[in-house]
């Protein structure tokens, strides 16, 4: 079980320290552990699971925040980095955000957090619904309600209902004058396109988001209208499982709130929205880079937010690139960027320059990999289609809002 | 903002910045202490947090402690909270004024917000100071009964942490039993979670000393329990199924049929957002198939999905820790995986350690069907900017190579490489080059042509070199110039650093000497006399084994040096199956992150509260500690086999007396005799080598060692054992991981016995003859240690054995785990009577 948690700063600093069990962790561990990432060169090229001349340790990064989590003990891993991830995110839900000066001004409610979500080592609660109705967001409202009433405690007087429901993601029957669920399909591409221009993989990682802002106890149901697309599933708890085992219809009841209700994975899609060929044609120590992007199959809705990044190849003395179209940078760390925005529709967006190569070399052996971005609002590239979303016992005032998003992922182009 | 990070090691006043700024706070806590003042709290509040924001960032408040406990009679929550952060932090090091606290506590304790009371519960338990248990037994006791439930939680949590503090007043207090009553009635699944890790935890320490405990232990995987937990397995958090799904691993079903309900009940716990949960119930499913073959290759596919969608939906952390899982089972299965390649490709900007575990992913799924398109991928990989990777791409080319898919084409590719003319490049492909032609002899006209090309000055690598030059001597025959190009390398002798390489060089001349005689036999010359030179002491050998074997008969170095190869037919593996199994066993654990099974990296004390102590898999590793005969006898036997037999008698009669007078009885001096004994007896009567239990009997009579009389023949019980009992390995460790200790007791062994068991084999056949087969066995003398099991007459019931005999102190230390408890008494009289027997028989 988990011995101890510490939050770092990106340079390092303990900001925080919470020791859970009686085998007390020293603070030196960070010292160590702080070192070991320096010599790794930079965080990210270290593992999440290091062990230490004394423990192991579990580390996961979010927005400069090192969370670090320290056991003597053997224990499934993914429960450390489940439980670090889980702590992070509910950590930003509450503060609006990470970074290290929300951590140090709200110290205190961050020792509030971690002292329900962890016992002995062990994790409790970490559904932010039910945490919120524990310990109150520093949030604007609350701090009016406290001038106003005069209550400055920021803990509410109640336990919360859920800890003894049957229904433990959901807080007890709260009341809305208008009543609202909007179903969000957000989607992300992953393609590698390989030198020869050959689509080698292609696939959606998609989830259903949902924000339900419902009075009472709502059972709702959803259902898609080409479900058999799916490849593999995953389920919030809400979720019942005899439903989608039969005939492929989600049915639960929602938490309140913001929530991932599914996520889902689409392998073998057959054609990307964009196409990218890239040039690089090299001799006598100078390479010429050509780069074409255009639109392959149009998804029917606009596509914005193009860029195309790639890192230069460590042996290039200078680049002169240019477009004909959108803004090109070369950033300090050799990484050229290039942001389209939308394809204009009277010409087909280029990029193209010269490199020079370090004096000895001829041609070029290492070749870069564009990276490429984009977004298309209301449309989910699988493909995949919500039919409908009925709601048991409708409450006479009901809003039912649909959108649909896909953007790049992990959408890569070799040269 | 903050001042920099100390540790918290030095408590000393050596931070000039706070101190000051301490005594400043303690001054004004002094003030507010007493005041009851209007908006005093939200004074206090702020004072509080810049204490709390100091205590964080590492300054020593400790010195405040009274000031704080005299400002915490407040009924504001958030200064209480605070309150009991800084209490707990400090009560460790000032256990004398954490005493004032207790009173504040204990009174929260009491009071009518829930929340108030398990927060003042948790901290009071969290105090952590030994001469303050009395204290919380009390609180602990109400709290345990309380009505709500978050109190109860927390209650249940206080007794593991009193129980941490002080064992004894939290079983005297009978709080296991509280729990267990709780653990089996509570409505809340949270406070029924927390009772089964707590008393996981409680009844694991207890169960050494108590067989109470180890019963109750026990008695949580069994049957009614387990279905207990699953039957309400929805209602729990997610972080208790993972705790539930833990301890269901370690249950047994009785049948098949069982073992498909329960895979059934948790099928949908693979489809559950938290990815903990998923790799719990994939250990379940593969746990509890891992007997029957073919479901537990359907189990394969079924959890394939679920994985690859872990692998691509979480943040990188958590694919990293999916992926080492995956790796695993790629690894031993890897054609469940062979369709799913694509998802082993690597990304541009994946951190390189994810890069290096699909590499290997993708090297063990090639197969026929998919080998082009993986080696393609692969060939991209090579001309990555991260070198460390395009190295590894081309090596993981060169494994599918050597897995006989595609060699043609794969030839062709590495061969491309050569020409790429980056120097890493180079020199990975030309190490690989040589392992396929040890491997495919056929192919060496293509690959000698185009290595043939490089010129060894762009080679630096000493691997690639020493490949290079292995090349160049094997081949010599038909390479033009080879040994121009061995010659110039002698040449430069001096500058070459590395010993393996010069190695290489020596046996490279040579056998280019015995292939192109006249071209080579200066150089061959040259390279000896700086060989024979050399500061290395191999080089320095073997250029003077080499100098000498060619004085002394030059086809007689021929055939030393160069004999006809036959092709490798497979490389050997780096890690042992066995360990690979024991990661197995050990699936979603760091284990499995680490790739080594846990009792290479865990200390003993520290592994999970579960596990029961198994050295199945040390025993390979071998056991030798305090292990000082086995020299001494080699010596012995060395002198034995010089000596005529009368002076063997001699040297006899004279250390006997020696050891005689200094020790009146020693029993591994009496193993050394035994050796003799047998290598005597083995001389006069080689039919009877291995254990002549009568002649070492006559000789330990014959030295009046005074061995005590042997024990009285026990009379044989009731029970029957099955002569031809079979049990495989797997099945038997499962089992051992399983069953409690039945019996645990010390045996003493005759002297006799220690006499004859001069190696593990003697007393397996004696065993055998009393109907109880090993398993498994290991050491050396004076340590032995034997896994055995048995089979009750006609009944499919186990006795599985742990026996770890030491001769020097005559001592058996035997462990008995039993299917059926109630005979296992019976067994162990049978086994006592049994290994009394050894060695007079």
């Amino acid at each position: 079980m988990l011995q101890c948690i510490f939050l770092l700063s990106d340079s390092g600093e303990v900001m925080l320290e919470k020791q859970l069990t009686g085998h007390r962790v020293d603070r030196s561990i960070c010292d160590w552990f702080w070192d070991h990432v320096i010599s790794q060169g930079d965080s990210f090229k270290s593992q999440p699971v290091i062990a230490s001349p004394t423990h192991y340790l579990f580390q996961v990064v979010r927005e400069g925040i090192t969370f670090l989590a320290c056991t003597q003990v053997e224990m499934p891993p993914l429960m450390g980095i489940e439980f670090l991830c889980r702590v992070s995110d509910v950590l930003s839900d509450y503060l609006g955000g990470l970074n290290e000066d929300v951590i140090k001004d709200n110290f205190v409610i961050v020792y509030e957090l971690l002292d329900e979500m962890i016992d002995n080592g062990f994790p409790l609660t970490t559904e932010a619904n039910i945490l919120r109705e524990m310990i109150a967001p520093p949030n604007i409202v609350s701090k009016v309600l406290s001038v106003v009433t005069g209550n400055s405690s920021n803990v509410s007087d109640t336990l919360p209902g859920a800890t003894g429901s049957c229904i433990p993601w959901r807080a007890a029957e709260p009341k809305y004058a208008n009543n609202e669920v909007y179903v969000d399909l957000v989607e992300e591409m992953d393609a590698v396109i390989n030198r020869d221009g050959a689509l080698v993989k292609c696939e959606v990682y998609g989830e259903v988001q949902v924000n339900s802002h419902l009075s009472g106890l709502p059972d709702l149901t959803l259902s898609f209208a080409n479900p058999s697309i799916l490849d593999d599933v995953r389920f919030h708890p809400c979720v019942r499982f005899r439903p989608w085992e039969s005939h492929q219809v989600l049915s639960f009841v929602p938490p309140d709130g913001e929530f991932k209700l599914m996520s889902y994975r689409i392998k073998k899609l057959k054609s990307t929205p964009l196409y990218v060929k890239p040039q690089l044609t090299s001799d006598a120590g100078k390479c010429r880079v050509n780069v074409l992007v255009g639109i392959r199959n149009d998804p029917g809705k606009t596509i914005d937010s193009i860029t195309l990044e790639f890192q230069l190849p460590p042996c290039i003395l200078s680049a002169d690139l240019n477009s004909n179209h959108g803004t090109v940078n070369i950033l300090g760390n050799k990484i050229c960027s290039w942001t389209i925005g939308r394809i204009p529709k009277d010409k087909t967006p280029s990029l193209s320059g010269t490199l020079l190569l370090e004096t000895e070399l001829e041609r070029l052996h290492v070749f870069p990999t564009f990276r490429v971005g984009f977004r298309i609002m209301g449309v989910a590239l699988s493909g995949l289609q919500i039919d409908k979303l009925d709601l048991k016992t409708a409450p006479s005032r009901l809003y039912k809002g649909f959108r649909a998003l896909t953007r790049a992922g992990e959408f890569e182009v070799r040269s | 903002m903050a001042p920099p990070a100390q540790s918290q090691r030095s408590p000393s006043p050596s931070q000039p910045s706070g101190k000051s700024e301490v005594s400043d706070l303690k001054l004004q806590l002094r003030q507010l202490a007493g005041s009851r003042a209007p908006g005093v709290d939200d004074s206090k509040r702020e004072l509080f947090k810049k204490v709390i924001s100091y205590m964080t960032i590492g300054i020593d408040v400790s010195s405040l402690f009274g000031e704080m406990v005299m400002c915490s009679a407040t009924s504001d929550i958030v200064l209480k909270k605070m309150c009991y952060l800084y209490v707990g932090n400090y009560a460790k090091v000032n256990p004398d004024l954490a005493l004032l606290t207790i009173n504040f506590l204990q009174r929260d304790c009491r009071d009518e917000d829930p929340m108030i009371r398990g927060l003042a519960l948790r901290s009071l338990c969290s105090l952590r100071v030994a001469n303050l248990v009395e204290y919380l037994v009390g609180p602990l006791g109400s709290g345990l009964k309380d009505s709500n439930s978050y109190v109860r939680m927390v209650a249940v949590m206080g007794v593991l942490k009193l129980y941490h503090i002080s064992a004894s007043t939290c079983i005297d207090a009978d709080f296991p039993s509280i729990l267990k009553h709780l653990m089996l009635h509570d409505s809340d699944t949270q406070v029924v979670a927390n009772c089964l890790s707590a008393l996981q935890e409680i009844w694991s320490a207890e169960a050494s000393t108590s067989e109470e405990a180890s019963r109750e232990r026990e008695a949580l995987i069994s049957k009614p329990f387990i279905y207990y937990l699953l039957n309400r397995i929805k209602e729990f958090c997610e972080w208790a199924q993972c705790l539930v799904l833990e301890l269901v691993t370690k249950y047994v079903p009785s049948d098949s049929s069982e073992i498909f309900d329960i895979m059934n009940l948790l099928e949908d716990r693979l489809q559950h957002a938290n990815g903990a949960v998923v790799l719990a119930t994939i250990r379940v499913f593969l746990q509890l198939t891992l007997s029957m073959t073919d479901v537990h290759q359907q189990v394969y596919e079924r959890i394939k999905a679920p994985l690859l969608t872990l692998v691509s939906s979480g943040s990188p952390e958590q694919s990293y820790a999916v992926l080492s899982h995956l790796h695993l089972l790629v690894m031993r299965a890897p054609y469940v995986f062979s369709s799913d390649y694509k998802h082993f490709y690597c990304q541009y900007n994946e951190p390189s350690y994810v890069k290096r575990l699909k590499l290997e992913m993708l090297t063990a799924v090639a197969n026929e069907s998919n080998t082009y398109e993986i080696v393609t991928e692969l060939c991209e990989y090579a001309a990555n900017v991260d070198i460390p990777i395009a190295r590894e791409s081309i090596r993981a080319v060169g494994k599918i190579a050597l897995q006989q898919y595609d060699v043609n084409a794969i030839v062709d590719r590495l061969l491309q490489f050569l020409e790429m003319e980056k120097d890493y490049v180079t020199a990975e492909a030309l190490v690989l080059v040589k392992d396929l032609l040890r491997k495919y002899p056929q192919w060496s006209h293509d690959c000698i042509a185009v290595v043939g090309n490089i010129s060894s000055k762009n080679v630096q690598e000493p691997k690639a070199k020493a490949a290079l030059i292995w090349m160049l001597g094997e081949y010599s025959q038909d390479m033009q110039d080879a040994p121009y190009v061995l010659e110039s390398l002698v040449e430069n002798w001096d500058e070459e650093h590395s010993a393996e390489v010069r190695l290489h060089l020596l046996t490279a001349m040579m056998k280019c000497f015995f292939k192109r005689p006249p071209e080579t036999q200066s150089a061959l010359g040259a390279a000896l006399a700086a060989g024979i030179a050399d500061f290395h002491q191999d080089v320095h050998d073997r250029a003077l084994f080499y100098y000498r074997i060619l004085r002394y008969n030059v086809s007689v170095a021929e055939r030393v040096v160069n004999p006809p190869k036959q092709a490798v037919s497979v490389f050997a593996d780096t890690q042992s199956s066995e360990i690979k199994d024991r990661i197995f066993d050990e699936f979603n654990s760091l284990s499995v992150l680490y790739q080594k099974p846990s009792y290479m990296f865990t200390d003993k004390e520290h592994r999970g509260p579960l596990e029961f102590a198994d050295e199945l898999g040390n025993l390979s590793i071998g056991e030798a500690a305090n292990n000082v005969v086995p020299t001494q006898m080699v010596e012995e036997n060395d002198k034995d086999l010089l000596l005529t037999t009368s002076e063997k008698e001699e040297t006899k009669g004279s250390r006997n007396n020696g050891s005689a007078y200094s020790v009146p009885y020693d029993g591994s001096s009496t193993s050394v005799f035994a050796s003799q004994t047998q290598i005597e007896s083995a001389v006069s009567n080689p039919t009877l080598a291995g254990h002549s239990p009568q002649a070492s009997f006559a000789i330990d009579d014959l030295l009046g060692l005074g061995i005590p009389a042997a024990p009285a023949v026990l009379s044989p019980p009731q029970l029957k054992l099955n002569t031809k009992a079979a049990l495989d390995p797997s099945t038997f460790q499962q089992k051992w991981r399983q069953l409690p200790v039945a019996l645990s007791q010390e045996i003493s062994v005759s002297p006799q016995g220690v006499a004859a068991l001069t190696a593990p084999q003697a007393l397996l056949r004696h065993m055998q003859s009393h109907s109880i087969h090993c398993i498994a066995s290991g050491g050396q003398s004076p340590n032995f240690k034997f896994f055995f099991f048995a089979q009750k007459f006609e009944e499919s019931s186990n006795y599985l054995v742990e026996c770890v005999i030491n001769t020097s102190s005559a001592k058996a230390q035997v462990k008995i785990k039993a299917d059926d408890q109630n005979t296992s008494q019976d067994f162990s009289t049978l086994f006592e009577s049994a290994l009394s027997k050894f060695g007079t028989s």
